[in-house]
């Protein structure tokens, strides 16, 4: 099996490496073709692990070679494929692989297509790293290696100039890229105490050994591990107040946003507190896993919010996005670790093909992403139109499709935690997605036609994307059906992940799933009301509304950005400033100049003494004389 | 009764005089002068010191001094007749080229 | 084998004297040759060396003044081995991609004195040998600065030699005054480090020499506030000299307090901890911001220098195998790294004649060679993990952790900071729009530039994914340090902060 291990693991870097080798040479289509092959033969690997694991429960542990040793420390790179990892390994490669291929549709008027591929592979082997590591600093590699990634493509058209905020929320691209890295950079730091807080109380980094000295730790040693790496988690996850960034991400090309800022990368804060499920299933720790799963309600129901007004695309997606990971932090919060992991998968399923779907819009409409100019896109497209409605439906959480299954049970959990107050906001949150996301599908495939009078000539993509997109769309159908199969998959794992409903709930579970079912048809009715209908009923927009205060506030999220930009980054800029002139220049350097001075100014009045008059240096003789005199005297006198 | 005493005040008082000779005065010849007062005042010193202890090496010593004092004064005098000569002044303050 | 290090100490400077007779023409072939020699040698040096073995190794002794016990005392071991590798190496690449043209000769010969004293510095096991080394290393440096440096040349010069032979006055009292103690505890002279190791002195006179050693070696390091010559040393200086200065100077002062301070005196070290690491924040946290606020590319990476070195310093005095076998570590990283940063940092200057940022943007399109190498080098600077940069740093917050959580919260920011300045250097030099006429005509790296980073850019990915062959080594050293500082430490509180082995609290 430990071929299969490495095959999985290296084959992007293989893909990466060897588009890498053409990276400053025109656009290659066998680049992208190879990339493509590599990440597949990628998944194929990590299919027969998950099949190998499934059929057999065996887990595979791999160490490769040593890395860091250094006192006591020793870290090596091992590598570990068990229910948790195997997952994300087959869905990360999946939806890798998916992405490789539009990609080559996508990127076909790029001039830097190779230096994508090998990004993009790039990517996905750090992504693996990440997901495969047997211990904290393992991950860790990965962890800062899709940052590096995320930086690289987010900031991929990097000759875009810088605009203003209103102009454009993002700045330009190269400006979010560095916003992206730095904010993660934050949580890293977060990340890193706990790790080092972890070695140092159980003289390991290795999940196996950490997890079994858990019940030996302090009570303090404990909370500040699990709060710490949570920070790490909070940054790669961009849950608030780290959050800004995501959405600014955005300015990459958009296959980039559906791989990495979508289905994977991002779910990595998520992976992580599942993957140090044993700490946060600790009682000494269950604040922390309380506050987890309240941050997580809270941004979903925030992030939502922002979804309601937003007229971009993209950004759409994103706050649907952010959403969705703060649902996936509520389950996990709550202890059901693998209720979210399979949100983690269904979910990368249907948002990557609702982005994907997104990208050829935008592809259709010469990137134009402002809804308003859409309208009435699904005659054009039909394929593109399917697609999003499936992702659509699936993401609002309408059965029989994947969001439903998944997302309903996070909510019952809630509801089984007797935390009625989550509950009832991630309920709200249900049908606020259900509405924001047909507000899109609406806006832009049905309604009136508004992109003709502004000369778009909308196309639909070629043909081998919309089939390569196929597979994305019958998973984001059909993934919730095998919930229970994957339950008793994940189950092997140990008592850790395993969560079931009291039998209250079980009996309440119809009820409680037809409550969320009802919020979201309802927000899909509304959304149909306001936005799909032409005619007499067509969308106008209404200019007294959209200078209101709530809709301001909301359209400008929250003036957080805002905020950061005022309170931080301009402060900073100017403390900066001011320790380089004032202090630095003014204070220190000159006392350093002054002392110089001093002497050489020293130097200087002395030199008036040099009369050349033999008779004042006489004098100065005999007053030197006397000097010497007087202190050998007292001098003789003291002594 | 005359003791040592009187003769090292003697001496103290003919440096002092010398001293400020040599910090008064700005002819070079004065200098000159008042170098020797204070040099004489040391062999005083000296051949009084030595005869208190019985010590003939202060007085010895005294000799040498008249010795070095006596061709001071002959290279002296000479180099003060040759810068006379190009100066046409003895005045100290009119003898400042090595003003730094 | 026997005088390898008197060979590595000796055959730059014997070529340098050679030099003078050959032609001007080929001068630059001939100190290429050599200094490659010279690099080929130290690799030798590192084959021949017991990794096994945690002491001096390759020892030389001849006695120069038996009466003053001042001998030509010579020895490596783990921590200075690689850091004269890494010497040559750097001293290798930089001649190898120099562009200067003007009086290449005494450039040339300039650089194979300097690199006589550099190599004696990190070999001396005599402390005026080790004096001797460390003040005539400022002579050929004061000269590059002077002859070929920017419009400030000369003030940047003399502050940088007035400066530095300042502090090394005061370390030089200092010298003396343990030899003189050492005499008047065993009636006899001597200057041998390894003889002063053995002195077990009073706390209140290991604080008084380890002031004496710390203004020394701070100055060098450049300690906060000792660091404003730097700047302006790093802003004259040509490309070669701030290479030189960055990777091999400056760690002289930090080879200095691994060699002298920690091992003779240890509990003035402990004692010391606080205000050091204090000092060590503000270098990390402040300079980082200075960094940031700079106009000129070469400043940024002389202020993200001084930052970098708050961290070496801060792990020196973690007082655990960890922290110290980083910061070595870190020694080596920053070497190589703010060595080929500057090496780009002076490619570009000769195609453009300014540093500025300002004149700069989206240059990625037009240089994507540049951009990928200053990429790489960025991310090692920023100390991404599977770099060289991540070994170091990492190792040394975790080391420091022990010491102090809240103070290596603080010296972590160094991982937001770095990445804040860097990424806006890369940013504003980079990307963005390219819409400067003089730079849409500038050509990518040529052959020589290319082919003298490439190792550079392999060494930190080699080391940083297999820091082993490198780290091992000096890990054993550093734990003969410790376990020697542990032993002579006389306060009980010493001894309980010089943590040796199996610390961690679930350790087996």
């Amino acid at each position: 099996m430990e071929k299969f291990v490495y095959i999985a693991l290296f084959a992007p870097l293989a893909g990466s490496l060897f588009a890498a080798l053409f990276g400053m040479t025109p656009r290659k289509i066998f680049v992208g073709i190879v990339g493509s092959l590599f990440i597949g033969l990628a998944f194929v690997a990590s299919a027969v692990l998950a099949y190998t694991l499934y059929t057999t429960g065996t887990v595979v542990h791999v160490r490769m070679m040593d890395w860091i040793q250094a006192g006591d420390f020793n870290v090596s790179f091992g590598f570990v494929v068990d229910q948790i990892s195997v997952t994300m390994m087959t869905v990360v490669s999946l939806v890798s692989t998916i992405v490789h291929v539009y990609a080559i549709g996508y990127m076909d008027h790029d001039k830097s297509f190779n230096r994508f591929f090998s990004y993009l592979s790039a990517f996905v082997f750090s992504m693996m790293i990440l997901v495969m590591s047997d211990n904290f600093l393992g991950l860790f590699i990965g962890w800062e290696g899709v940052g590096v990634c995320s930086w690289l493509l987010v900031g991929f058209w990097y000759h875009k100039a810088d605009k203003t905020r209103e102009e454009n929320p993002s700045i330009s691209p190269s400006w979010a890229a560095n916003e992206a890295f730095i904010m993660n950079r934050i949580a890293d730091l977060g990340m890193l105490i706990g790790i080092f807080l972890l070695y140092w109380n159980t003289g390991s980094l290795q999940y196996d050994e950490v997890f079994a000295q858990l019940p030996y730790l302090s009570e303090t040693v404990l909370v500040g591990a699990a709060i710490a790496l949570f920070i790490g988690a909070m940054g790669k996850s961009a849950q608030f107040p780290l959050h800004t960034w995501l959405t600014d991400a955005m300015e990459g090309p958009t296959p980039v946003s559906a791989l990495i800022h979508a289905a994977t990368m991002v779910t990595a804060g998520v992976f992580l507190v599942i993957r140090s499920n044993p700490l946060y299933s600790m009682p000494e720790v269950s604040d922390v896993s309380f506050f987890i799963a309240s941050l997580g309600t809270f941004v979903a129901f925030y992030a939502a919010s922002m979804a309601l007004v937003e007229r971009d695309l993209k950004r759409i997606i994103a706050y649907s996005t952010l959403s969705q990971l703060g649902y996936m932090f509520a389950a996990a919060g709550l202890g059901a670790y693998w209720i979210a992991l399979f949100h983690l998968g269904a979910h990368a399923f249907f948002k990557a093909l609702l982005f994907l779907g997104g990208g050829n819009v935008m592809h259709a409409m010469h990137d134009e992403l402002d809804l308003f100019k859409m309208g009435d896109l699904r005659k054009k497209m039909r394929g593109t139109w399917i697609y999003m409605t499936i992702a659509s439906v699936a993401l609002a959480g309408l059965p029989p499709l994947a969001g439903f299954w998944s997302k309903d049970a996070i909510i019952e959990t809630a509801f089984n935690e007797h935390t009625y107050v989550l509950w009832g906001m991630l309920v709200l949150t249900a049908g606020m997605t259900a509405f924001y996301s047909f507000r899109q599908v609406f806006l832009s495939f049905h309604g009136e036609d508004r992109h003709t009078p502004l000369g778009f000539h909308p196309h639909e993509m070629y043909r081998f994307v919309l089939i390569a997109m196929s597979p994305l769309a019958v998973l984001a159908i059909i993934t919730g059906w095998f919930m229970n199969s994957y339950k008793a998959f994940i189950y092997q794992i140990g008592d850790g992940v395993q969560y079931e409903m009291s039998e209250h709930t079980h009996h309440l579970a119809t009820y409680l799933g037809l409550i969320v079912i009802f919020f979201a048809v309802s927000g899909i009715v509304i959304a149909y009301l306001k936005y799909a209908r032409t005619g007499e009923h067509a969308f106008r927009r209404n200019e007294e509304k959209e200078n209101g205060f709530f809709y301001k506030l909301l359209k400008n999220q929250y003036y957080v950005p805002k905020f950061y930009e005022e309170f931080i980054t301009k402060p900073y800029m100017m403390i900066s400033e001011k320790f380089w002139t004032e202090v630095d220049l003014k204070i220190v350097d000159a006392t350093v100049d002054g002392i110089a001075k001093f002497l050489y100014s020293a130097g200087d009045k002395t030199r008036s003494m040099q009369t050349g008059n033999l008779s004042n240096y006489l004098n100065w003789m005999a007053v030197g004389a006397v000097l010497l005199l007087v202190i050998a005297a007292i001098s003789a006198m003291i002594g | 009764m005359i003791g040592l005493t009187h003769y090292l005040i003697i001496a103290a008082i003919l440096f002092s005089i010398g001293l400020a000779g040599v910090l008064r005065r700005r002819n070079l010849l004065m200098l000159f002068f008042a170098t020797e007062v204070m040099l004489n005042a040391v062999n005083i010193a000296f051949a009084a010191i030595s005869h208190y202890y019985n010590d003939l090496t202060g007085q010895m010593f005294a000799f040498f001094i008249i010795a070095i004092a006596a061709s001071e004064v002959a290279v002296g005098l000479g180099i003060l007749i040759v810068l006379y000569k190009k100066h046409g002044s003895l005045d100290l303050d009119d003898l400042a080229s090595m003003r730094g | 084998m026997e005088n390898i290090l008197s060979v590595l100490v000796f055959f730059p400077a014997v070529a340098g004297l050679l030099g003078f007779v050959v032609d001007k023409n080929s001068i630059r072939t001939y100190g290429i040759t050599v200094v490659a020699i010279e690099f080929l040698l130290s690799l030798w040096l590192w084959l021949g060396f017991d990794m096994a073995n945690p002491g001096m190794q390759f020892v030389e002794m001849i006695p120069l003044i038996p009466d003053m016990g001042i001998s030509y005392y010579l020895g490596a071991d783990g921590i200075s081995l690689f850091i004269i590798v890494m010497t040559t190496l750097m001293t290798l690449i930089g001649m190898a991609s120099m562009g200067e043209t003007k009086n290449i000769k005494n450039m040339i010969l300039s650089l194979l004195f300097l690199e006589m004293t550099m190599v004696g510095v990190f070999v001396a096991l005599d402390a005026i040998l080790f004096y001797l080394f460390w003040e005539l290393s400022l002579v050929p440096m004061l000269y590059i600065v002077g002859a070929w440096g920017g419009p400030l040349r000369v003030y940047a010069a003399i502050k940088f030699f007035l400066y530095t032979f300042t502090g090394s006055l005061i370390m030089l009292v200092g010298m003396l005054f343990v030899a003189y103690i050492y005499h008047s505890l065993t009636g006899v002279w001597s200057f041998a480090i390894t003889d002063w190791y053995a002195l077990v002195l009073p706390v209140n006179y290991q604080l008084w020499l380890f002031v004496a050693f710390f203004i020394g070696f701070a100055i060098k390091v450049p300690m906060f506030p000792f660091h404003t010559w730097i700047p302006y040393a790093h802003g004259q200086a040509p490309t070669i000299g701030s290479v030189i200065l960055a990777a091999v100077l400056l760690k002289m002062g930090t080879y200095g307090f691994v060699r002298f301070s920690l091992p003779m005196f240890p509990d003035a070290s402990v004692l010391s901890i606080t205000p050091i690491a204090v000092l060590s924040l503000i270098m990390i946290i402040y300079t980082a911001m200075i960094a940031y606020a700079q106009k000129d590319i070469k400043q940024v990476i002389a202020y993200s220098s001084v930052s970098h070195m708050g961290i070496i310093m801060l792990g020196l005095f973690a007082m655990n195998a960890e922290g110290l076998s980083g910061s070595v570590f870190q020694m080596l990283s920053h070497g190589i790294v703010s060595g080929a940063l500057f090496m780009l940092v002076g490619m570009i200057y000769e195609r453009r004649h300014t540093k500025l940022m300002s004149e700069f943007g989206g240059i990625a399109a037009v240089m994507p060679k540049f951009a990928l190498i200053f990429g790489i080098m960025l991310m090692a600077s920023v100390g991404l993990p599977l770099t060289i940069g991540f070994v170091g740093e990492f190792l040394v917050l975790l080391g420091f952790y022990q010491v102090s959580p809240v103070m290596t919260i603080l010296a972590g920011t160094s991982i937001i900071l770095g990445a804040v300045y860097m990424l806006r250097v890369m940013k504003r030099t980079f990307f963005g729009p390219l819409d400067n006429e003089e730079n849409k005509k500038l050509s990518d790296l040529n052959t020589r530039e290319t082919w003298s980073l490439i190792p550079l850019v392999a060494i930190v990915i080699w080391l940083g994914v297999y820091p082993k062959p490198v780290l091992a080594p000096i890990d054993n050293s550093v734990k003969a340090l410790l376990s020697f500082m542990d032993e002579k430490a006389i306060t009980q509180e010493a001894k309980d902060l010089i943590r040796l082995s199996n610390t961690t609290k679930g350790g087996n």
